[in-house]
């Protein structure tokens, strides 16, 4: 009995082993044509599907942060910077679930964010959000925190130029895609300001970000928030040890910040 | 010839390799399975949202963050350079790279082991098909038939293409079936791109064109089983070389994982391309990952793997009939 048995099962592998290799083999031979004849160029899908579009889709709060570093969390031991602090206060605050989502860059300029937002997902994301959180000119103005010290007034003006034009496009571009959405756009603050040249540096700074806070003053919804006195006082206690960005507890200061004028927004629009 | 075969095929069987590599394989595969359910999971508890866009994005900035660190190497920036712009055109495409499914599963699970695990379960049958015979004596009794010894050796090798083909299939079969039960077994239509090229850290979209996942993961399976058979053909020759099944083993096992840990270090060593471990990942082409040396093609790398094969073929069969046995 177990020889015939036997002779079955060969007769059963070998007939599907013959299969197989002409499948693989016909695999192998459409891969060839495939990869190495050219093909049409395939055009792009004429229209995408947008879906989920609409707002609070599942009832959650969804902040959209964007910008540099700072949002991005660098110097965080938790690494959740303040965007993580703030969603973790409003969730507390609001006993509603935060959907969070951060495409920030570290390194991140004017320039580069005005080119991100192009992309048709960051704009999608913008879309959705409810909140939108974003800090920029950070490297713009201190070049990846190397710079300030030459302390060129020409040079520093020159970049602020270049920087506002591209802050006033960003704010147009985002209330394009987004209406009702408000914009915090977290400011500056001085890591300089325990050196010797404080004086200089921290009016660079305030210039700065008067002239941002100008700017934002021109559209609907867009909040400026200063952080320039947080760090005045205690600069080196908040800040990590690059000594330009800040650790845990001045994010945490970030995010406390931002969080109150949330709360402050959303309670207004319930009443 | 074709009872030449039968009678090889036969041995095959009895020695119950065969079933031990799809032991193996239906062992491994629930562990993948479920390593990439707890991958997903993670990924949808950390995030709160199940739009894969999201997640996509997120991805996307993550690895644009670690390109603006500078302590990172040339070699990792160029790969992580060219996996940004492919996944910016999937994101742009609106099409979903890894939307869930057993052929998904399938399509990854046999792109990670192309390089070593398919050649290791290839190499566990052939590794004795010949020497076995010569350390066990039984060659004598073969080859004192009034058979011409190519085509003993002819019927030998034939039985090991069938066998290699056998084990791509369960591979096939046991990930789709497997793999399913958890991720479900749609997703045979869903588009995936292929076409793309990599010169330098640019990647190039030139020739991009999407196919269906079905004919991505035949073509894929295709390259598969181009692989293993000339890893096949390789160690055949060495089992005809050697009387040690042993000495075989150890020579392709040394050479196959030499190959998995020099593709991560030979970018600068070029003439390190005409080895054939590391040529090995061809469906990294067909995805359009980076290659591991500057000029590498799928042609290329074909080519290469072609040439070792009928080298390793021509000397298996010309050794096996000039051979005196005793």
């Amino acid at each position: 009995m177990k020889p015939v048995l036997k002779k079955y099962t060969l007769t059963i592998v070998s007939a599907v082993s013959i299969a197989a290799s002409l499948l693989w083999l016909f695999g192998l031979g459409w891969t060839l044509q495939d990869q190495f004849t050219a093909n049409e160029k395939f055009e792009q899908p004429k229209e995408k599907t947008e879906s989920a579009t609409s707002k609070n889709e599942d009832g959650k709060l969804t902040i959209f942060a964007l910008g540099d570093s700072l949002t991005r969390g660098t110097g965080d031991a938790d690494g959740k910077g303040y965007t993580g602090y703030l969603s973790d206060l409003l969730k507390k605050k609001s006993e509603q679930d935060i959907n969070l989502f951060n495409t920030a860059i570290k390194g991140e300029t004017s320039r580069g964010l005005l080119k991100q937002i192009q992309q048709s997902e960051i704009q999608r994301q913008a879309k959705q959000a409810d909140v939108i959180v974003m800090t920029i000119g950070g490297n713009d103005l201190f070049q990846q925190g190397a710079a300030l010290e030459s302390l060129d007034m020409n040079a520093i003006n020159g970049k602020k130029q270049i920087y506002l034009r591209n802050v006033n496009n960003i704010y147009k571009q985002l209330r394009e895609l987004n209406q009702d959405a408000v914009i915090y756009h977290v400011g500056l603050y001085n890591p300089f300001s325990n050196l010797s040249d404080a004086k200089t540096t921290s009016s660079v700074v305030r210039d700065w970000n008067f002239q941002t806070a100008a700017a934002a003053a021109e559209f609907e919804n867009i909040v400026y928030v200063p952080t320039f006195d947080l760090f005045q006082l205690q600069v080196e206690n908040y800040l990590y040890s690059d000594q330009f960005h800040p650790n845990t507890e001045g994010y945490k200061l970030i995010a406390e910040r931002v969080a109150s004028l949330i709360t402050f927004e959303q309670e207004e629009d319930e009443s | 010839m074709i009872n030449l075969v039968r009678n090889e095929m036969l041995k095959l069987l009895r020695k119950k390799r065969l079933y031990v590599i799809i032991l193996i394989i239906a062992f491994l595969v629930p562990l993948f399975t479920y390593a990439q359910f707890k991958e997903i999971q993670d990924q949808r508890e950390k995030m709160g949202n199940q739009d894969w866009r999201t997640v996509l994005q997120q991805e996307i900035t993550d690895t644009q963050n670690r390109l603006s660190s500078s302590r990172i190497q040339d070699e990792w920036r160029k790969y992580l350079k060219i996996r940004l712009s492919q996944q910016q055109y999937y994101l742009e495409n609106d099409i979903d790279p890894r939307a869930p499914g057993a052929p998904t599963f399938m399509r990854i699970f046999v792109e990670n082991s192309i390089d070593l695990l398919l050649p290791l379960l290839v190499m566990v049958i052939v590794a004795d098909l010949v020497s076995s015979e010569a350390s066990g004596g039984t060659i004598k009794l073969l080859l004192t038939r009034p058979v011409k010894r190519w085509r003993i050796l002819l019927s030998k090798y034939l039985a090991m293409m069938l066998s290699i083909s056998f084990i791509v299939l369960s591979v096939a079969v046991l990930s789709y079936g497997i793999s399913g039960l958890v991720f479900g077994y749609g997703g045979w239509n869903m588009p995936l791109l292929t076409g793309f090229a990599v010169s330098g850290d640019e990647l190039l979209t030139e020739n991009v064109h999407i196919v269906p996942q079905w004919q991505y993961i035949l073509m894929e399976f295709g390259l598969v089983w181009y692989v293993c058979v000339i890893v096949g053909t390789l160690t055949f020759m060495l089992s005809v070389l050697l009387r040690s099944t042993a000495a075989v083993m150890g020579i392709m096992l040394a050479s196959l994982i030499a190959g998995a840990i020099l593709v991560n270090m030979v970018s600068s060593w070029e003439s390190a391309k005409y080895f054939f471990m590391v040529n090995l990942n061809l469906t990294n082409y067909v995805s359009g990952m980076a290659t591991p040396i500057e000029g590498m093609s799928l042609g290329f790398s074909m080519a290469v793997l072609a040439v070792w094969g009928i080298a390793g073929f021509i000397i298996a069969f010309v050794t096996f009939s000039k051979r005196d046995i005793y």
